[in-house]
C-alpha cells in the first residue's frame, strides 16, 4: 500500500511539472526576429550572425556570399504590425494576427515605393522560421529570414 | 486369489466386475457365474475389494478443500501476473539509482515534449496558407533536413 502510495504521488508530482511549466500563449507576446540578407555569386563570405539557417540555405541555393545587411527584433503582440525598412525602396511589415496550436499565424507583406507587390499568410511553428526571398539588389538577391518565438 | 474353473481366466472375472466388457461377453459371464461356483466366489472377493477400495477412495477425496487447492495451485504458478508485477515492484523498490534513473527519464520524455518533438521537426517550419504578388513566379520550397519553409518570388 506504501509502496502505491509513493508511486501515485511521483506521478502526480511529474504531472504537475508538466501542466505548469508548459508555456502559456494566451496573453502573451511574439518575439518576431527579422534578418534582410543579401546573396549573390560574389567572393566567399558568410556571416556569422547567420548560422543557423546558412546549412538550409545552401542546401537549396548556389549563392557564394551571404552578408546579413540589417538584424531587427521586434516584440510584437497580436495583431500589431512591425515594419522594417529594406533595401531599394522596399518595406517588409509582418503581423501576428493569432494562434493555431503551437503555430503563429503571421501577416508578411512587402510594399515597393508604397505599392504592395507581396503578401503572405504563413503558419510558423513557435520557434522556428520562414525565409521570403526573390527581390534582385546589387549583383544579387535580398532574403529576409523571418523568425517568431512566443513568449 | 484360488480358481479351479478354467472356462474364465481370473482378470477377465476382474474386468467382469469393472464392468469393462463389452455386452455380449458380460452377458455371458454373468449367465456363467450363476452356475459356477468359482467364479461366482471369485467376482464376489472381485467386488468386496473393489467396495474397500472405493470407500477408500472417497473419504481421502472428503478431505480435500478444493478453494485451498486452488489457491495452492495459483500460488505456485510462476507466470501469475499478480507475481510479475510484485517481482517488478520489488526489484524497483531495491534499487535507488533504478528508481532516480527512471524518474530521471520520465522528466527528460517531460521536457521534450513541451519544448518540442522529441524526434526532430514534425511538418514544416512553417505552412504557407496563401500568396498574393503581383509577379507570376512564385516557389515554395522546403529543405530537406529541417524542413526549412523557402518562399521564393521573382520581381520580373
Amino acid at each position: 500500500m506504501v509502496k502505491l502510495i509513493k508511486i501515485i504521488l511521483i506521478f502526480t508530482g511529474i504531472s504537475c511539472f508538466y501542466f505548469f511549466s508548459r508555456p502559456v500563449f494566451a496573453a502573451g507576446r511574439v518575439l518576431t526576429d527579422v534578418k534582410v540578407i543579401h546573396a549573390s555569386m560574389g567572393p566567399g563570405h558568410i556571416d556569422p550572425g547567420l548560422k543557423k539557417i546558412i546549412s538550409e540555405l545552401e542546401s537549396v541555393f548556389k549563392y557564394t556570399s551571404y552578408r546579413l545587411l540589417k538584424d531587427r527584433r521586434l516584440n510584437l503582440g497580436f495583431n500589431q504590425e512591425g515594419r522594417v525598412d529594406l533595401p531599394g525602396k522596399r518595406t517588409l511589415i509582418v503581423m501576428p494576427t493569432d494562434m493555431d496550436g503551437k503555430r503563429i499565424r503571421y501577416q508578411i507583406n512587402i510594399k515597393k515605393n508604397n505599392h504592395l507587390i507581396f503578401k503572405t499568410r504563413v503558419l510558423l511553428r513557435n520557434d522556428s522560421s520562414i525565409t521570403i526571398g526573390g527581390p534582385k539588389f546589387n549583383n544579387g538577391f535580398l532574403l529576409f529570414n523571418i523568425s517568431g518565438s512566443m513568449r | 486369489m484360488k480358481k479351479t474353473c478354467s472356462r474364465y481366466t481370473p482378470e477377465k472375472i476382474s474386468r467382469f466386475v469393472d464392468n469393462e466388457l463389452s455386452q455380449d461377453q458380460y452377458y455371458a459371464v454373468s449367465q456363467h457365474i450363476i452356475h459356477c461356483p468359482d467364479c461366482n466366489r471369485l467376482a464376489g472377493q472381485y467386488k468386496s475389494l473393489s467396495a474397500v477400495f472405493n470407500d477408500h477412495a472417497d473419504q481421502q477425496k472428503l478431505q480435500i478443500n478444493p478453494d485451498r487447492l486452488r489457491q495452492k495451485l495459483l500460488q505456485n504458478t510462476p507466470c501469475s501476473k499478480k507475481n510479475l508485477l510484485g517481482n517488478i515492484l520489488v526489484f524497483f523498490s531495491k534499487n535507488i539509482y533504478l528508481q532516480l534513473a527512471s524518474i530521471a527519464v520520465i522528466l527528460i520524455i517531460c521536457l521534450f515534449s513541451f519544448q518540442g518533438s522529441l524526434f526532430g521537426p514534425t511538418g514544416p517550419s512553417a505552412i504557407v496558407t496563401s500568396v498574393d504578388t503581383d509577379f507570376t513566379s512564385v516557389m515554395i520550397i522546403e529543405t530537406q533536413k529541417e524542413k526549412h519553409t523557402i518562399i521564393w518570388f521573382s520581381e520580373t
